[in-house]
């Protein structure tokens, strides 16, 4: 582990031992790959490709980009502006279009870190109501300073492990990811998850926050539940967003503890890849399907084994996690809460 | 299918030169109370959204859907000039208002409404990209009444910001946030009604679509989106037999999400000959959006 940037001291450590290099060009290049893998596995063809519907999710875009030019240029000159190449969110919508040959619809969905689920939500949405039949999701976050001193100054950064519900919990690792997933009306095999329902609600306690008392995220997963026509016990894993900072985590804590008399098996993946911000609810969903799709539940070690004051605990080794529907939560600045369900029971 | 009525439309559109014009009082105008330390961006979404709401009570359960061509470009230049130009970090308000959704929460909190939210960004189809989203939720019953909203802000200076954006030393730019209202609802005081919205991969596609619509060339009217190239306006004219066209463009300085405008242009300049309106926007990879709607009465 070091510094990513020591003389800019970023607040930031790589846990791999690639320098951060190229950056003008580095997303780009991570987009294409997980795009091109997706399209592929799924066997979309040029013709499908034509009418498929792209929905993108990120908070930073492609700020990451925009950082490496503007200090690029910055050195050539001090009248140097930034976002001058660059300033739609909708632009990485439009090269992967214009790179893979889709002309179906796109959304570029900006709603900080539920942004990839919000766009699973919404393809699932265009996809029941028969104005596409294939959706290409993409969620993305790349490394970039502002979002590492954002949080640093929110004193949101923690330097030890993420501690999701423990009493110890002292502040989240930021990740990166790129995540890309192909979803199709009624193809669906045996082992394959489909969403079942799903939910968003605006919370408009705080622009930073969920509500401590619980009510919002309670809110939010009883209309996923609601939406799916299921009953809370009908839940047998949970995934929680489980950032590991004090106040969301006692939000979510009181409101999982409200919707559920007898808590399902949770897990928390921000402790294995850190918070991928808008990327998260793709690349988590991704995880744990894999996981589940395997048999198993992921379990997050090293953290405290009973309820602390929160009274929830992450399950503590891999647990055997047979089909069933599973609850996947995000949330978000901006007051933006979702939470998925998907199932790998028959329909 | 559900009837989705436009219930009221509020808007700010102008044209700016610098210094930029103050928006502080117009924001605390249209939702009823001062609202500090948001960008301009935000200011502009409150009073589009605070204006459509002044002229009718919105249900708590109002989902929103805030649409941007580019989003909220000024607190983002402010970030990235402070921490690359100054060497200062980004201030944790700035850093969190950074996230472009938190004009939709300014939004909802100011009006009081407890549903979902989303912003979705569309480089060429920002209005009707919200408008497809907040459609296929009403037709699934998901939602019964959604506040749509697209926003896009000028920053000073203006002669950068114009290299910004691609356009000419001399363009004219403008800034400009348009919302309108729509619910299930049947009331006596609805303006119109949205019938439809597609998108269309090619031309064939968006005439097979216009076809499939029957409608009745004497009585509608059609607009030609701002990134629409000439060419194709005339030929789906042409194909369609839709002469009547109808001009919301004109003497509107540059700003991206120009669509709704048309909407509200069009209801406000009721009443019409023609009882409806075809808006048809393009985009450079050859893509077509359409919408429908109709007049009330």
């Amino acid at each position: 582990m070091r510094f990513a940037n020591r003389e800019e001291s970023l607040p930031y450590y790589l846990l791999c031992e690639e320098p951060l290099a190229d950056l003008e060009q580095r997303l780009y290049r991570v987009i294409e790959s997980a795009v091109e893998e997706a399209l592929d596995a799924a066997h979309v063809s040029a013709a499908q490709r034509r009418t498929l519907g792209l929905f993108i999710g990120t908070s930073s875009s492609e700020i990451s980009v925009a950082e490496a030019v503007f200090k690029r240029e910055l050195k050539q000159s001090r009248d140097a502006a930034p976002l001058m190449n660059s300033s739609s969110l909708g632009n990485i919508a439009l090269w992967i279009m214009e790179r893979f040959g889709l002309r179906g619809p796109d959304f570029t969905i900006n709603t900080a870190c539920t942004a990839s689920a919000n766009a699973v939500m919404h393809a699932d949405a265009l996809l029941r109501s028969g104005r596409i039949e294939r959706a290409l999701i993409v969620g993305f976050e790349h490394f970039n300073s502002i979002t590492a001193l954002g949080f640093q100054g929110l004193q949101l950064l923690t330097d030890d492990l993420m501690r999701p519900f423990d009493s110890r919990r002292n502040g989240l690792v930021l990740g990166e990811a790129c995540a890309a997933l192909v979803l199709e009306k009624n193809s669906r095999t045996r082992e394959q998850f489909w969403l079942r329902g799903a939910a968003n609600f605006c919370d408009t306690h705080s622009i930073s926050a969920a509500n401590p008392d619980g009510s919002t995220v309670r809110y939010t997963l009883e209309r996923a539940l609601h939406s799916a026509e299921l009953a809370p016990d009908a839940i047998s894993a949970l995934k929680a967003h489980g950032t590991a900072s004090l106040l969301n985590d006692e939000a979510e804590a009181a409101g999982m503890r409200q919707v559920f008399q007898r808590m399902p098996a949770l897990c928390a993946l921000k402790p294995r890849i850190g918070h991928t911000l808008g990327a998260c609810g793709l690349a988590e969903l991704a995880l744990f399907c894999g996981a589940a799709q395997q048999g198993w539940l992921p379990a997050t070690p090293k953290i405290c084994a009973t309820p602390g004051d929160l009274g929830v605990v992450l399950n503590q080794t891999p647990v055997a996690l047979p089909p069933g529907n599973f609850m996947l939560n995000y949330f978000g600045f901006g007051g933006n809460n979702t939470s998925l369900i998907v199932s790998n029971l028959e329909r | 299918m559900r009837r989705i009525y436009i219930q009221t439309i509020g808007e700010i559109c102008h044209t700016v030169d610098e210094p930029l014009p103050e928006l502080k009082d117009l924001v605390a105008a249209a939702v009823g109370q001062p609202v500090r330390r948001i960008s301009r961006f935000m200011q502009l979404a409150l009073i589009g959204a605070g204006r459509c709401a002044t002229k009718q009570s919105l249900p708590k359960e109002t989902a929103v859907y805030l649409a941007s061509g580019r989003g909220d470009l000024e607190i983002t230049l402010d970030v990235m000039n402070q921490l690359f130009r100054e060497g200062q970090s980004p201030k944790p308000l700035s850093f969190v208002n950074t996230v472009s959704n938190a004009a939709a929460f300014y939004v909802a909190k100011c009006l009081g409404l407890t549903a979902s939210s989303s912003f979705v960004c569309s480089r060429y189809f920002a209005f009707e990209s919200a408008l497809q989203l907040a459609l296929v939720d009403f037709a699934a019953g998901t939602i019964d009444a959604a506040l749509i909203g697209s926003v896009d802000c000028a920053v000073a200076p203006l002669d950068v910001h114009r290299r910004r954006l691609g356009l000419n030393a001399d363009a004219q730019l403008a800034e400009a946030s348009h919302w309108v209202f729509l619910s299930c609802e049947q009331t006596a005081t609805a303006l119109g009604e949205i019938i439809a919205a597609a998108s269309a991969a090619d031309l064939d596609s968006l005439q097979q679509w216009i076809a499939m619509q029957k409608l009745p060339v004497d009585g509608t009217a059609i607009s030609c989106g701002q990134f629409l190239a000439s060419s194709d306006f005339e030929s789906i004219q042409k194909q369609t037999g839709l002469r009547a066209a109808f001009d919301y463009r004109a003497g509107r300085g540059y700003y991206d999400s120009q669509s709704a405008a048309a909407v509200g242009e069009y209801l406000r300049s009721a009443k019409n000959k023609m009882r409806m309106l075809l808006h048809i926007n393009g985009d450079s990879l050859g893509r077509y959006s359409a919408m429908l709607i109709r007049e009330a009465g």
